[in-house]
Formats: C-alpha cells, structure tokens, sequence
C-alpha cells in the first residue's frame, strides 16, 4: 500500500504525456514471439468461428471501417486518437462519423439486395475500437479490439461476396492525409505495390473475394482505382497537405457511400467486379516504417520471424509463400511487434 | 559518448539549415478543389471577430503546446465551435437568398491548426477545407471561379487597438509601402484572380482600417467595439447571424452588379514585413533560412521580400507559419 502511494505521489503532477513516456520508459518491453499469440491456424479458427454465425444463401458484405478517410478527418495527432492514448475529446466526434459513414455503405448494399454484414474494425488508433456498438446497424455483425488473428482481414471468409473499406488512407509515401501502410514505408507482392485496401483485397483475392468498394481522399481513390480496379469509389475529400483537406459536406458523403455501396453489390452480382488474383508463390518485399527501422529490437524480431530474409537496405526483407493467409499473418506478426512498447 | 557525436554534428547541422527544403504544403500548390456551377462564394470565417470572443482561452482548443499551456480552455473553445460554425452558415444562407449556388468555407482561424468549423453542423452544401499546413493559408483552394470573397469574424491588424489584433506572424506587412492586414493581405493573393471581397465582419477598429484598405468597398458588418485587446461591447451571436444573414444577400446582389472591384497592386510587389517581437531569435533564423523565397533580411526581425506574384507571397506565408505554428 506504501509503494502504491509512493508511485501515486510520483505520478500526479505529471501531465498526461509525461506519464505515458515515463511509463513507456520504465516499462520492461513485452517480448513474448508473437507467434505465440497468433498463427495460421488460429487465423483458421477466426474463420470458422465467424463461418458460424453466417447465412447460407443471401448477399454477404465484409466492410474493413478505417478512420483517416472520414468525411472531415485531417489530423492525426487531435482527431484519430482518444484521450487514454494521446489524443484529444475531438475523436469522439468521429467515432461517430465512423458509425454513420459504415451505416451508410450498409444501407446501400441492403437496398441493392445484401443480407448480411460483418464490420472490422481498422483503425488502430484505439486499438480497433471505435465503431459506435448502439449506433452500428443492428444486423452487422461487429468484430473489435486487439490483438486480432489478421488484424484488418479477421474472420474473412470464402462464404463473403464483397469486401468493402470506408475511411481508408492513402500509401505509406504517398501525398494523402496521414498516409501510412500497417508498419511499412513499402510492400509489394510479386513486385505489385498494394496500399492497405489492396492486402486486404490481395488476401480476400485468394479465397475470391472482390474489393468492390473503397472511400478516402482523392489520392486513395485514385491509386487504389489503378492498384486493384476496376471497383466503386468514393471521394470524400482533396488533400492540400498531409493535414489539410477540402472536404465534403459529411451528409453528401453519406449519400455517396449508400449510392456506390448498391452500385458495388450489383456489379459484384453482375459478375464485373472480379477478385484480386497473383501468381504462387507469393514474393513479398517489404521494408519497415523508417522509425521502426531505428528501433533495433523491433529490426531484429522481424529479421527472426519464420520465412523472413534481409533483403535489401537496413530495415528491408523478403518472404516467399503459397498462401495469402500465411502472408496476412506474417502481417499480424509485424503488427503485435510494433505496436508494443 | 553519444553526447560527443552529437556536439560533433551540430555545426554539420546548421550549415544544413542554409539550405531549408520547401515548406511542407508545396507538392500540393496546384491542386483545385472540385468544381461546381452557379454563382460561387469563398467564405473564410476567423474567431476573434465574431460575435462576444474577446479573450485568446476562447479560440485556442488547448492542444496548442507550450507557447499557449496557461492560457487555454478547450471548454470555452468548444462552444464558440458552434457559434462560428452558425456565423458561417447565416452567411452562407444570406447568400444563397440572392442566388449564390457554390459555398466553399475555408477555415481563416489557426486556432486547433485551423480545424475550428464543426463539419457536422456546416451548411450541409459547403465544401470545407480544414487542417495544416495548406498552400495558401486563408485563401487555399480559390481559383477564378469564385464570383466574391467574404471574411466573417476578422480582426484587427497588428498593433491597432482592435479585439485580440495581430496580423499572421508579423508585426508589421505592407506591400509597396501599403499597409495590410489579414484581410488586406488575402484580398490581395485573390485580386490577382479577379476575385473582390464583398463583406468582411469584425469590430469597429477592423472594419474601419480595412474600408480605408480596400478603396472599391464591401458591405462591412460590425460585431462589437473593442474597448481594450481583450474586452468589447458585444452584439449578441444571434444578432449577429442577422446582419451577416442580410449582408451576405446584400454582398452578393451588389457583387453581381459590378460594385465591388478586386484590389490590385502594381507590380513588383515589394513586400516588407516584421515578425513578432515575441517569437524566439531561433524562428527568426528559420525564416531567413527559408532559400526558396530569396528574403533579405533589413534588420533584426525585419524582411524585404521582392515578387511578380501575390499567390507565390501566400507560399511564403505559409512557409513562416509552418515555422511558428506548433
């Protein structure tokens, strides 16, 4: 009881963020494999699990729900992060928006003859947690927190006929508001360079699931439209910097997302939108973010995981394999290694 | 031994800084935002002139780091959120009465680096442009399809006796020895595109030193009389949205007769500017160091400046407030 109050007392006067980089300081790091956390067949058994819940028979949307591409978002550091990580009270707002906007993709699909909806949460700002669950449509079926077997892809299944991403954000390097790829400054398969739509689109590929909707800013759209059209897009803002955009009104894109969400469904039930399909093996370039390239136990833990070569400048490797879901997991390994402390 | 090759470095560090890369915002300089047919208005709503703000705690959101740690409130910031947003919409309601079809709202307050307007609560056929950095600042965005250029909430120039008065990072700008202020400066970058302004609102000392500005007029709406930096006699918002509801359908009918003209300087513009007197030397070496613009420094804070092009003079703004913001 002593040496709590004794750490309350060192604690207390401290602002917010002084806190949280004594803590991260002090804190001995979590080296646990993340292997041990999740494989490929725990990955499986998320399938199956979900596979459980779904209709036979009937339409099924699979939508993948990130947050820097909402109608308004412009700001990393005060609008994509809640308070307990950061962030400022503005993010709550966009939960909201997350909500409505994921509502409206669910609504469109539903009018053009989907039956079934299963909503992931893609944002890691929260860890995964920033659907609205009172306000998210009644019948999706919601899929939150972290970690997750595959984090944006969790549970996506051959029984899915459209996948669909709402509030994505343009590639690591790329000129879109807060630009990022997972922990990545770069990936590619098979020399094709994929965004995080187009790993998912890659993973859902295997199994013959279409990308048929994406929406985000202007770069997103149009580098997803030449990564893995053709597909529905929705633009929802022009960027002007990394942080600055003009945006739509947010009750126009709605509109726009419950248009293009029935249009995605009836040209997947058409036969048009067709899924993402690379040649075996898989090979896989990636080169880590550049501030998790400088951090020399995070370098080396990937260096370490399973199939994982150097390859290439510091920071850089390779993996060769004959299953995308062995890649999404290779994914998941690199997720659950930087986002620790 | 890692403090050594640090010391080691630092003079390879400032021989770097000489040449300083554009500011961050440059790749994006040619972007249009989209186009839409009918009359167009661009409307730049600030916070320290519209209705009853008289005080800095009320316009920062509180997350501006050090430099505003003691004198932020993100709970009174909130409120004047919604009032700036409903001092946006009377205006652009007031003109869309007189036929006004395309409203483009660029957020003219850096406060929350220039994400104030609540997106939700905007007139919903608006586009917005919100977040820093961006090419052009205020005025980011305007092309020669906008038919008139309207400033709610501005304030006063650096140094005047007006609520909360400053003029973006200087003490002092004038451009052919002219005196600009916000709204000065921005009607400049937009003449150049023919684009005139057609009403500005604030206090008392802003509208009057901005009549004396601007020759060719715009209806003027005052929101309260500044009796001190921080304190005024203050209409009340509701009030407010009035007058800005009225005036922005009188702008617009008078902008469609030809009453307004867009302000035009000659040529060179020889611009001359001061920055703050509260900003750390280290900044003002940022900004001498700022290669892409050729400034030659005339003093200790004080800048000269030579251009043909009022749009690369709004770069140049947003290059120093890349270097003091944040």
């Amino acid at each position: 009881m002593s040496r709590l109050l004794l750490v309350a007392a060192v604690l207390l006067p401290l602002p917010a963020w002084a806190q949280a980089r004594a803590s991260r300081d002090t804190m001995p790091r979590d080296t646990t494999p993340p292997a041990a956390y999740f494989g490929v067949i725990e990955y499986q058994l998320a399938r199956q699990k979900l596979e459980l819940d779904m209709q036979r028979g009937g339409f099924s949307v699979y939508i993948i729900a990130d947050m820097e591409g909402l109608a308004g978002a412009v700001r990393n550091a005060t609008e994509m992060r809640p308070v307990i990580r950061g962030g400022t009270p503005q993010h709550e707002r966009f939960r909201q928006e997350l909500t409505e906007e994921v509502n409206a993709v669910i609504s469109g699909a539903r009018a053009a003859g989907a039956t079934q909806f299963i909503v992931n949460e893609g944002h890691g700002g929260t860890l995964f947690r920033n659907v609205l669950v009172e306000q998210l449509d009644p019948e999706a079926i919601l899929i939150r927190g972290y970690p997750k077997p595959i984090v944006m892809s969790t549970g996506l299944n051959p029984m899915v006929d459209a996948l669909m991403i709402v509030g994505a954000h343009a590639n690591a390097g790329s000129p879109g508001i807060i630009s990022h790829n997972f922990a990545f400054d770069s990936f590619t398969v098979n020399g094709k360079v994929l965004n995080e739509p187009g790993i998912a689109a890659f993973i859902g590929g295997e199994m013959g699931v279409p990308m048929a909707l994406a929406s985000g800013d202007d770069v997103l759209t149009a580098e997803t439209e030449e990564m893995l059209g053709p597909l529905e897009t929705v633009t929802v803002k022009t960027a002007f910097s990394r942080s600055a955009a003009a945006v739509l009104p947010p009750a126009t894109v709605h509109r726009m997302l419950r248009q293009a969400a029935g249009r995605a469904v009836r040209r997947v039930m058409a036969g048009e939108l067709r899924p993402l399909t690379m040649e075996k093996p898989y090979r896989v370039r990636f080169c880590l973010r550049r501030s998790f390239t400088e951090d020399d136990w995070v370098r080396e833990t990937i260096g370490r995981l399973q199939g994982v070569s150097a390859n290439g400048g510091r920071g850089c490797f390779a993996y060769t394999s004959e299953s995308a879901e062995a890649v999404g997991n290779l994914l998941n390994e690199v997720e659950w290694t930087v986002l620790k402390p | 031994m890692r403090s050594i090759v640090v010391a080691a470095l630092l003079p390879l560090a400032s021989m770097l800084q000489a040449q300083t890369p554009p500011p961050s915002s440059a790749p994006f300089r040619d972007k249009q935002i989209p186009h839409e047919a009918g009359f167009r208005v661009f409307v730049v709503p600030d916070m320290e002139g519209m209705a009853s703000t008289v005080d800095s705690r009320e316009i920062i959101a509180g997350n501006e780091g050090e430099r505003f740690k003691d004198h932020t409130s993100p709970d009174y910031w909130d409120r004047f959120r919604l009032l700036v947003t409903q001092e946006v919409n009377a205006t652009i309601r007031g003109a869309r009465l007189a036929g006004a079809r395309s409203f483009v709202v660029n957020e003219g307050h850096g406060g929350n680096l220039f994400a104030n307007v609540l997106p939700w609560e905007l007139d919903s056929s608006a586009i917005l442009i919100r977040g820093f950095p961006k090419p052009l600042i205020m005025v980011t965005g305007i092309d020669s399809s906008f038919g008139t250029l309207m400033f709610t909430g501005a304030h006063a120039n650096a140094g005047s006796p007006g609520v909360m008065a400053h003029n973006f990072a200087f003490d002092s700008f004038t451009v052919n020895g002219k005196v600009l202020n916000e709204v000065g400066i921005n009607a400049l970058i937009a003449g150049e595109l023919g684009v005139s302004v057609s009403l500005v609102s604030g206090d008392d000392v802003l509208i009057a030193e901005t009549q004396k500005m601007l020759p060719n007029g715009f209806v003027a709406i005052v929101t309260k009389r500044a009796v001190g930096r921080s304190a005024a006699i203050t209409y009340s918002p509701a009030k407010v949205r009035r007058m800005l509801q009225s005036g922005a359908a009188e702008a617009v009918r008078r902008e469609r007769r030809g009453d307004f003209k867009p302000l035009t300087l000659d040529r060179p513009y020889r611009v001359e500017f001061k920055l703050r007197m509260s900003y750390p030397d280290s900044m003002v070496q940022q900004v001498a160091a700022l290669s892409e613009f050729k400034l030659e420094k005339t003093g200790g804070r004080s800048f000269r400046y030579q251009t043909d092009s009022a749009r690369q003079m709004g770069w140049l703004l947003d290059a120093i407030e890349e270097v003091v913001i944040r």
